[in-house]
């Protein structure tokens, strides 16, 4: 009979890369629940529609989460777009396609690096981010900025990118493919991986459904759903999507499921580029948003379904805008799986829902 | 293709029985959120099901209405639930993991509610130009007809007249807009005149300026750089 | 050059940043910029670190985590703030919930602005922060043979 401690985990541990603070109630080395609190990133930065205008305020959507950035900046300019009812030019879509699927490139490698990490593979973790490097570079040599674009404008996008430059990232992702496998490899078949990661942290697909979680999280638990399956903007211009499901429900899974959706989005990069129709960029918006219309738009980001609102009220202040994060919706989730689990894998469970503090707090 | 969304509304007392439904028809919860409006807040509840998503909006929730939790059916509320109370105030009883007003701690007791006052100088005077624009362009169809017509407006007549008379139309304009600037030329001078001679030198100085300024900025539309330069000068 | 400035190391906490500003902390330490070849390692011990690098401004629920880690850090010590919200509180300095830069928490030596800083300019604060490292060093040492 042991009795129960309560261990505080965070906010500031070497594996977190953000403050997150759980109270872990362990009985011998078994936790028994986990009881998250937040708040240490809470900036109130939707109140700051009130003082930014909706074109200004996509500076302060970006800025959300520094590994997002993209994915919030396209879900504002959408949600605003669609609040105004602004078409945008489908080559503007088609590009905010490519660096949005650029985008989840970057996330998944950087968050296998940190999976790595949280288990003690650290020269993996130095290998993943040493891949990543290169697709910063692409972001580099087509945005100007290496984590946050500000690319994404109301009506549009502010760059283009050229043929040359297109010809430029397709040979750079060939590259990255390459040794990317080899990094897939690590992780997917080293037995000291699977060691880690099997059988921990298990939610089955009905808890998952309950739950109602969102993203690589859920489809690791054989959770059917995709945002980008909705063929919202260019994605609807994709010819066949379907998500990268895994019934497995572990840490395993959850690893699996994302180190092929990186392969799944180079292939649509692929796709994209081959396709992309010549035409303008963005088009000019005017006026200001109706006084009480309403617009509500879904957003695939890498770590999951993010939900944007937005309100008018007739000046070029919006009334409300709201973006729900997928990590606030997987809180839940996170906490179930942590029930029951051992003190050594609270790191890994806790990486393995990709938790994104700053977007879940704004 | 494409998300549908749609907007529809709910009552207070409507919402465990109808999380109860939601849940049983196998919608999942997207989220909660509340707005503050006129009449106290709009909460608005999201489910989504093959692609269709939904919102709910309860309208004109005060402090003290009393929201029952949907955490019974839907957990992952919990989050919203907690955030709601805390920034907004309102009273959502029932919450299966409580934080209890601390799940952020904050500067301020229930910030989204506090409007300041420049914020709210800044919405009213948007406002009011919103306004302003949409009374004038109800009446303008009325005035179209008699008050003096804008320039676009009369070039499409002048199109649309006999070359001839036209032509007499726009000499006539031109005619009236030379008087109204020779009437305003005597004007000044007459003012200048009776000034005290150093001040009048110096307003005849400035006013030159502006008439080489203005000169300036019409040839080199295209550059304001210099223009710009030359107003910092000055 | 003092022991500590030939392989020092560092903490890292994020107060309230996006994200960002970490993620180009870490990129620093990786082998694309590689500050390891410096001696320098991320450790997780506040005890065992001599550079403290925050990222992300501020508010009401982390300013006693920073000083509680800048607390816990030993003589001699440098804070460089990494990122324009630690250094001033950027783009959210009117945000209700935002107290404002870090050095209204702790005492701060470097300030590196940038939105994200890049890695060269971690780099480059590192450096000038070891510099103000070894003359604190020397303080210290002549206060403890003064004494």
């Amino acid at each position: 009979m042991g009795k129960a401690t309560v261990i505080p985990f965070g906010p500031q541990h070497p594996v977190l890369p953000e403050p997150l603070h759980l109270d872990l109630v362990v009985e011998d080395e078994t936790v028994l629940e986990a009881i998250p609190q937040i708040g240490f990133i809470h900036r109130g930065l939707e109140k700051l529609v009130e003082t930014r205008d909706f074109n200004q305020f996509i500076y302060v959507a970006e800025r959300i989460c520094g590994i997002c950035a993209f994915g919030h900046s396209m879900g504002y300019a959408e949600t605003v777009e669609k609040l105004m009812g602004v078409e945008v030019p489908r080559r503007a879509e088609y590009l905010r396609v490519i660096w949005h699927e650029l985008s989840r490139i970057h996330s998944h490698v950087l968050w296998m690096g940190l999976a790595a990490d949280a288990f003690g593979f650290e020269s993996l973790f130095m290998h993943c981010w040493r891949l990543r490097e290169r697709v910063l570079d692409i972001f580099e040599k087509t945005t100007g900025g290496r984590v946050i674009f500000s690319v994404v404008k109301v009506g549009g996008v502010v760059r283009d990118i050229d043929d040359a430059q297109m010809a430029e990232i397709k040979r750079m992702l060939e590259g990255i493919k390459d040794d990317y496998r080899q990094i897939c490899d690590a992780f997917l078949k080293d037995s000291s991986v699977k060691n880690r990661t099997v059988g921990v942290g298990y939610i089955s697909h009905e808890d998952a459904l309950a739950q109602s979680m969102v993203g690589p999280f859920a489809r690791a638990s054989n959770v059917n759903y995709d945002a980008r399956m909705l063929g919202n903007g260019g994605y609807g211009e994709l010819s066949d999507f379907q998500p990268v499901l895994d019934s497995q429900g572990d840490c395993y899974a959850r690893v699996k499921v994302r180190a092929l959706e990186v392969l799944q989005s180079i292939a649509i990069i692929e796709e994209m580029m081959a396709k992309i129709p010549a035409g303008d960029i963005a088009v000019p918006v005017k006026g200001a948003p109706a006084a009480g219309a309403q617009a509500a738009n879904v957003v695939e980001q890498p770590r999951g379904e993010c939900y944007y609102y937005a309100r008018g009220n007739g000046s070029k202040y919006l009334e409300r805008m709201r973006m729900r994060t997928p990590t606030s919706q997987n809180l839940a989730g996170m906490t179930t799986a942590l029930a029951g689990c051992d003190l050594a894998d609270v790191n890994m469970i806790v990486l393995t829902i990709d938790p994104c503090i700053s977007c879940t707090e704004r | 293709m494409g998300l549908q969304t749609e907007f529809l509304s709910l009552t207070v007392d409507a919402l465990p029985a109808f999380a109860a439904d939601r849940k049983r028809e196998g919608w999942r919860f997207v989220q909660l959120l509340a707005v503050v409006t006129d009449g106290g807040f709009d909460l608005v509840y999201s489910f989504m099901k093959d692609g269709v998503l939904e919102n709910y909006t309860i309208q004109d929730v005060t402090k003290d209405t009393v929201v029952p939790s949907i955490t019974d059916q839907f957990l992952a509320a919990f989050v919203f639930e907690n955030e709601v109370h805390d920034l907004f105030g309102i009273n959502v009883k029932g919450i299966a993991i409580d934080f209890g007003g601390t799940f952020y701690q904050l500067s301020q007791k229930e910030p989204m509610t506090i409007i300041s006052p420049e914020q709210k100088a800044a919405r009213e005077k948007a406002a009011k130009v919103a306004a302003a624009k949409a009374a004038k362009e109800q009446g303008a169809p009325a005035d179209a007809a008699k008050a003096a017509p804008d320039a676009d407006g009369l070039e499409a007549k002048l199109a649309g007249m006999d070359p001839e008379k036209a032509a007499k139309v726009r000499a006539a304009m031109e005619a009236k807009a030379k008087k109204e600037a020779a009437a305003k030329q005597a004007a000044a001078d007459e003012k200048i005149a009776g000034l005290d001679p150093e001040k009048a030198a110096k307003v005849k100085a400035a006013l030159a300026a502006k008439a080489a300024r203005e000169a300036g900025a019409q040839a080199q539309a295209e550059d304001p750089a210099p223009a710009k330069a030359k107003k910092e000068g000055e | 050059m003092t022991y500590a400035t030939k392989s020092p190391w560092v903490i890292h906490y994020d107060g309230s940043s996006c994200n960002g500003c970490d993620i180009e902390v870490l990129a620093a330490l990786c082998p694309g910029y590689d500050v390891e070849r410096f001696g320098i390692i991320n450790t997780g011990n506040p005890k065992h670190a001599d550079i403290f690098l925050v990222t992300g401004s501020v508010n009401e629920q982390n300013i006693k985590v920073v000083q509680e880690i800048y607390d816990q850090m030993v003589e001699p010590k440098v804070v460089v703030a990494c990122g324009i919200c630690a250094c001033s509180a950027g783009i959210f300095h009117d945000c209700y919930n935002v107290i404002g830069g870090v050095d209204k928490a702790i005492p701060v030596d470097v300030y590196a602005p940038g939105c994200a800083v890049r890695p060269e300019a971690i780099i480059d604060a590192v450096v000038q922060a070891l510099g103000i490292l070894e003359e604190k060093s020397k303080a210290l040492q002549a206060q403890k043979k003064g004494a």
